[in-house]
């Protein structure tokens, strides 16, 4: 801690920040706009200007950029002094000399950094008349919206997209005043994360393309803390409505989680809920029992008897959970059915994935990284999965792993860690230990020591042979060749040179045999006494909830179906088609006499129901979800769904008290679940302390779900009825759907918005967080459950897989992801759809020059007697004898990957 | 005693001849002054475009809460309210909503003959607020239109 002096109070501060930081961080107000806190410091701007004094008796002092300059002992600095307040705003006044003021049009205008800068600094009159330079704007895809008249030439952008994220399309162009932030040639922005540009960007140059089409006011959103559905990394969201639709995602800052960004998945993703795939009204079909007349809207009141109908007269009922639903809705499943008749929902093989991950985060003694961990890390090995298509997020924070170990140059230069430019010119494009080895090239390999593409045993043989290395009482892997190795070797002495390495793997390859390797490599280090961390990728956004329930796989609850005695099947927010081989699921279909689905989308399986009740989805919801680092996390409502959609949970609570038999207590509200499911399940102990329960009131009142300066109350739906309707109840939380209630700083797990006075724009958040880019004030949300048991001594895994071996005539298939495509939520959104790719099926050179197959020539892919032509495509690297097909793309659902099957040249005929 | 009671009739008697300022209204109607608060009116540009661009600040300047815009952009991205709600029941006449735009779009203007016999009626979309100042809104044209 050091003394520094501010208009001459002495404060407390940490040591080696920079004055801006420490100043955002003790609650001044210093205006800036090239140093974010992930970015840091660059000096571009000149406005975060302040005035330094030598000592108390220097009156004049001199004018430095507070970002770029050190929080040393003793400093005097001055934030008030007029010379400096004079000072920005000239800056600002020079800024806005090309800026063409059009914030009644602007997508920016009201949660403006520039805005608020502009008030901030005062300045407010224009005092040239010149003309201000123009661009033309470009078309920046589905996702970005480009207007790049209002640049003020921050360089954040470009900042972020190529030195953070990775990107190489965004760039900058020209000289002197006409300085250019786009790309080279029009077309849609080829990173993963350019959906931060909305936020990164001060002024409204990228602003969300999806949001314009229904754009609302920052301020007349009624928004709500939300979790991402997309994957299984639980990045924390602020999800927005007005009228009725959802209209964005912004980034909810998590210390432990997502902290400042988001995936372009996950932010424009949430479109489905406007969809016309959502379904609105419980569906049935009307002549009973016939199980091919058409599904056909019914009234709330009639599905509700009917659903209570079947329920009662139903010996036996299976419930089929879900991996993309709260735990609360499963619960609910699971207590309507009982705990023997209770399935999670995914597949046997899926199901078996997840199940491991959980035992040996359990088993220890490596405890899971948080995502944000994953930064830190100084060493990391990835085993078999693509992070940029299947945890995207990870990707992002692995990526900047890379510059820890190089970091001890510019420590040994004595520059900060936070003086940008700098430091990238010391570390001069050094990269620390990142090994990858996957299936195919991935989104990393660009920042990766080494690479290693191979089929997933080969690739658990790599990992159990580095485990070996790192220890010697791990099993050794026999036969392994010389050159993979000599890799081993090296992967080994780089880890263990790290003192906070960590092992990434997960479901994707769909191989035990990965994960137990890497567990492995875990262990080993840590006898070797490093701070070793496991992240592993889990594929939905709850599925390690419902692993922690225990439920049945997929597979068994249908093979206990045929087994008889069953009437009806409850699914819940499920598409089995997309989980397990189509006639599998018609077998399902057939064995039972009700077929009941809640969903929110009328996905193949509720097409197939006998009744569909409409669920609401996650942000007309509120759930717990368990992300894959086992961290439960809380998602609020963030306005009601209109009837006849319900939450799952509330139509099953309905179902529940019909089938009661005796039983007496229902759950009405959230937390009375809750309690009963932390009874029945001891595991979710921590969930209901995750945030304040339904009738926690801060200075009496509920936290205002819409801002302070919400317009158009007595007027949005003066069209439906004159009267004012009395605002909507929320008696499952402490949150009211109302401007009216607490507006002030909200404890983070309830936080709906991120607003401070004076600071509109997202930046506000630096009012919300303990120090810059640390905790929040109150605390990260979200509680970890699954914690390793002491460090006991822990038995190797050593069912060392044999080495794969291709044959000529079949091929191993195993799954290849897309970003935009594999999940099926996201894919229902037109922008999101607009970027994935069509079907194909990929194979690697040396199996296209045995085929006789070019790039786009259509292949026929036999699978287990079922036949698919597809379009080649040539992937360099892909090792011999596998070939991949695209997870989740519509024609594709279903199949249970790997599988082997046969590929040929496909019959000029079936083109089509 | 007798002086009051003249200097009162004093008065009566003045005003009895004096120009009467009550106003026969409706028969008669009162000279506005240019600044008078009456109904609002969006305004158009000579093209016949509507000037608003949907930027909801008289919205969220409006204390009644009595305005409600659904926004929108043209092909060209120029910005216009695809739709207008003001509810004229609610409206305390204060003119933040003319003050505020930054466009001139809104105004208000002359008229100030608003009586409807239902709530329902004082409720005017965009196609009402732009018709001319001076003509009064005729809720039967709404209703057949
Ligand atoms: S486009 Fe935005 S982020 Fe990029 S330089 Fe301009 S103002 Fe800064
Ligand atoms: S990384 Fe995953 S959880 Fe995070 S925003 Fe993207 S899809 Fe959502
Ligand atoms: S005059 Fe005042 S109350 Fe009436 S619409 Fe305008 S701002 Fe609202
Ligand atoms: S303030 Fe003016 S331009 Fe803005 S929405 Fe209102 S009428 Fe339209
Ligand atoms: S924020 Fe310090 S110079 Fe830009």
């Amino acid at each position: 801690m050091v003394t520094i002096y501010v208009d001459n109070m002495p404060y407390q501060v940490r040591e080696g920040q920079n004055l801006l930081v420490a100043c955002l961080s003790l609650g001044f107000d210093i205006p800036h706009f090239c140093w974010h806190p992930a970015l840091h410091s660059v000096g571009s701007c000149r406005l975060c200007a302040v005035k330094i004094f030598r000592d108390e008796n220097d009156t004049r002092g001199r004018i430095f950029m507070s970002c770029m300059t050190p929080a040393t002992e003793g400093v005097r600095i001055s934030i008030n002094d007029p010379e400096a307040r004079h000072f920005r705003a000239s800056v600002i006044e020079w800024l806005m000399l090309n800026h063409p003021h059009d914030c009644p049009v602007c997508d920016e205008g009201g949660e403006c950094h520039l805005q608020d800068m502009t008030v901030m600094t005062g300045h407010v009159y224009r005092r040239t008349r010149k003309k201000k330079r123009t661009y033309s704007n470009q078309n920046l895809g589905p996702f970005i919206n480009h207007e790049m008249n209002r640049c003020i030439q921050c360089y954040r952008c470009v900042r972020f997209y190529r030195d953070y994220a990775g990107g190489r399309d965004l760039d900058v162009f020209g000289v002197h005043s006409r300085v250019y932030f786009g790309r080279l040639e029009e077309g849609a922005l080829e990173n993963e994360f350019s959906g931060n540009l909305v936020e990164i960007c001060p002024t409204g140059v990228f602003t969300d393309k999806t949001f314009k089409k229904r754009y609302t006011r920052k301020w007349d959103l009624q928004t709500a803390p939300s979790i991402c559905v997309h994957c299984g990394l639980g990045c924390n969201t602020i999800a927005g409505e007005r009228y009725g639709t959802l209209r964005r995602i912004l980034n909810r800052y998590n210390g432990q989680v997502n902290g400042y960004f988001l995936c372009d998945r996950g932010r424009f993703g949430y479109d489905f809920l406007n969809s016309d795939r959502r379904v609105r009204e419980p569906l049935a079909k009307t002549g009973q029992g016939s199980g091919s007349t058409a599904l056909e809207p019914i009234s709330a009141d009639e599905a509700l008897s009917r659903l209570v109908d079947i329920v009662q007269n139903s010996s036996r009922v299976i419930g089929i959970g879900s991996p993309r639903t709260p735990l609360e809705a499963n619960f609910a499943l699971r207590d309507l059915v009982g705990e023997e008749n209770f399935s999670s929902g995914m597949a046997q093989a899926e199901q078996d994935l997840v199940s491991l991950i959980v035992h040996i985060l359990r088993e220890g003694p490596a405890p899971s990284a948080s995502l944000r961990e994953l930064e830190s890390a100084d060493a990391a090995l990835i085993l078999g999965e693509d992070l940029t298509n299947t945890a995207p997020m990870m990707a992002l924070y692995l990526r900047q792993s890379v510059r820890r170990k190089p970091m001890a140059v510019v420590n040994e230069l004595r520059i900060p860690g936070w003086l940008d430019a700098a430091v990238r010119g010391a570390v001069q494009g050094n990269k620390g230990p990142l090994f990858i080895a996957a299936p195919i090239a991935a989104g990393l390999d660009d920042v990766a020591t080494e690479t290693y593409h191979a089929a997933p045993d080969d690739i658990a043989r790599l990992g159990f042979a580095v485990a070996h290395e790192l220890d010697t009482q791990a099993p050794a892997v026999v036969d392994l060749p010389a050159d993979r190795h000599a890799l081993a070797v090296r992967i080994a002495a780089a880890l263990r040179e790290a003192e906070r390495p960590v092992v990434v793997s997960g479901t994707s390859s769909m191989s035990p045999a990965v994960i137990q390797a890497a567990a492995n490599v875990a262990w080993a280090l840590h006898s070797r006494g490093r701070q070793v961390t496991l992240s592993f990728v889990a594929p939905e956004c709850n599925s390690l909830g419902v692993a922690l329930m225990e439920g049945r796989s997929l597979e068994d609850a249908i093979e206990m179906a045929e087994r008889g005695q069953v009437d009806t099947v409850v699914t819940l927010e499920n598409d089995l088609f997309a989980r397990a081989p189509r006639d599998l699921v018609d077998r399902l279909r057939a064995s039972c006499r009700n077929f009941v689905v809640i969903d929110h989308c009328l996905t193949g399986t509720a097409e197939v129901a006998d009744l569909v009740l409409p669920a609401a989805a996650f942000a007309e919801s509120q759930g717990t979800l368990v992300n894959n680092e086992g961290r439960a996390q809380r998602s609020y409502r963030v306005f009601p769904a209109p009837d006849p959609i319900g939450e799952s949970r509330r139509w099953l609570s309905k179902a529940v008290m019909a089938r009661a038999r005796g039983r007496t207590e229902e759950w009405e509200s959230f937390d009375d679940l809750v309690t009963r499911m932390r009874q029945a399940l001891p595991v979710f102990q921590p969930v209901s302390n995750l945030a304040p329960s339904a009738d926690a009131r801060i200075v009496g009142r509920k936290i205002a779900r819409q801002p302070h300066r919400c317009s158009g109350r007595t007027a949005m739906l003066a069209n439906v009825s004159m009267r004012e309707p009395p605002p909507p109840r929320d008696a499952d939380s402490p949150l009211s759907f109302s401007m009216e209630g607490f507006q002030g700083i909200s404890p983070p797990p309830l936080n709906p918005r991120y607003w401070a006075p004076g600071w509109n724009s997202a930046q506000s958040l630096n009012k919300f967080q303990e120090e810059i880019a640390g905790p929040l004030r109150g605390g990260d949300p979200g509680q970890r459950l699954i914690e390793p048991r002491d460090n006991g001594g822990r038995e190797y895994f050593n069912a060392i897989p044999v080495a794969f071996s291709p044959s000529d005539d079949e091929w191993l298939i195993l799954p290849s992801y897309h970003i935009f495509g594999s999940e099926e939520l996201s894919a229902l959104s037109p922008a999101i759809a607009e970027r994935i790719p069509s079907a194909y099926v990929a194979i690697g050179e040396e199996d296209a020059d045995l085929l006789g197959m070019s790039e786009g020539m259509l292949a026929r892919v036999e699978i287990a007697g079922a036949a698919e032509s597809l379009p080649a495509r040539i992937v360099a690297d892909l090792p011999r004898g596998v070939a991949l097909l695209p997870k989740g793309l519509e024609r594709l659902k279903g199949l249970a990957i790997p599988v082997r099957a046969r590929i040929g040249k496909a019959v000029q005929a079936e083109k089509s | 005693m007798i002086i009051p009671l003249l200097q009162g009739l004093k008065v009566t008697l003045k005003y009895l001849f004096a120009k009467k300022v009550t106003l026969q209204y409706p028969d008669e109607k009162p000279q506005l002054a240019r600044r008078w608060r009456g109904r609002h009116v969006l305004k158009t540009h000579a093209s016949g475009k509507i000037k608003c661009v949907a930027c909801m600040l008289c919205a969220t300047a409006c204390p009644a809460e009595c305005i409600s815009i659904v926004a929108a952009a043209e092909p060209d991205n120029r910005k216009y309210p695809e739709s207008y709600v003001l509810d004229m029941g609610r409206c305390i006449w204060c003119g933040h909503c003319v003050e505020v735009c930054p466009k001139e779009a809104i105004e208000m203007a002359t008229a100030y003959e608003l009586a409807e016999y239902t709530r329902e009626d004082l409720i005017y979309d965009k196609e009402a607020l732009l018709q001319s100042p001076q003509e009064r809104y005729v809720v039967e044209k709404r209703k057949a239109g």
